[in-house]
């Protein structure tokens, strides 16, 4: 946890684990509450399973829909954990979504009272993308492949 | 929400330059003349005119003429768009939270 770049997020829902995990994992339920209202959610995929695509796409106006996430399911845990990321897409596809990558891990856990409901949202730093782009991350890997031409080229010699 | 978006797009763009970066960093040490800047950069001052405009547009810096010479100063307050980011990310979970739990402590209101 990086308090400059995480989030976290504790609530008691007074409803069981099992209703709660439902809500999460039944793409009818999920599409109810994962965008605000009056945007439309479509929840076009929820594989959930490690590895499982979690795509969902928004309108405005219930016809044309725009994509919301794209991102791979890492860990599901059965009624306990789901952790899910956008910096790999549905795909396995590296992704840079925007403003920053991020990594959620969502807990349930029994409360006498319902459920203890835990978020821990893990982000890139925005600013190490922007130092990176800065230090020429092209010249840096044409650098780095001229050095290993090099080397074989020496080694080919011999 | 859109509006803010829209600003923070315009933002996020003006800094998707490694130029306009560049110009960023430079005016952080302090206002300087389009003169001066375009000498640090390798390009026609036509086309270091471009990005000056694409800051000035998306309010990250202002320029100010002064006979024939420009100054360009750095707007601090829009640069904290992007720092903000992170406010926002909590803002979307704490919500969406809401909308979760009330669905589910609500059931017959709010589901199929």
């Amino acid at each position: 946890m990086n308090p400059d770049l995480d989030l976290t997020l504790e609530r008691l829902i007074r409803a069981p684990r099992t209703v709660v995990w439902q809500a999460w994992t039944d793409p009818a339920l999920l599409a109810k509450w994962w965008v605000p209202a009056p945007t439309v959610c479509r929840v076009d995929r929820l594989d959930v399973r490690p590895g499982g695509g979690f795509v969902t796409s928004m309108s405005d106006d219930g016809v044309e829909f725009a994509p919301h996430l794209d991102a791979s399911f890492l860990v599901v845990d059965d009624l306990e954990r789901i952790v899910f990321t956008n910096a790999i897409d549905s795909a396995w596809r590296p992704a840079s979504p925007a403003p920053v990558p991020m990594t959620a891990e969502i807990t349930l856990s029994d409360h006498p009272d319902g459920t203890d409901y835990r978020i821990l949202v893990r982000h890139g730093d925005p600013a190490a993308r922007a130092r990176h782009a800065d230090l020429g991350f092209a010249d840096g890997w044409g650098s780095v492949t001229k050095q290993l031409a090099g080397v074989a080229e020496s080694l080919a010699d011999r | 929400m859109a509006q803010y978006s829209a600003e923070l797009d315009g933002v996020l763009i003006a800094l998707a330059d490694p130029t306009r970066r560049g110009v960023i960093r430079r005016l952080g040490r302090g206002p300087t003349t389009v003169g001066e800047l375009a000498r640090e950069f390798p390009m026609t001052l036509p086309s270091f005119m471009k990005h000056v405009r694409t800051l000035e547009t998306n309010g990250l810096i202002s320029t100010v003429k002064s006979g024939r010479v420009r100054t360009c100063t750095l707007s601090r307050d829009r640069l904290a768009l992007v720092d903000d980011w992170l406010a926002e990310q909590r803002r979307i979970w704490t919500e969406r939270t809401d909308r979760l739990e009330r669905l589910v402590t609500y059931p017959t209101e709010n589901r199929p």
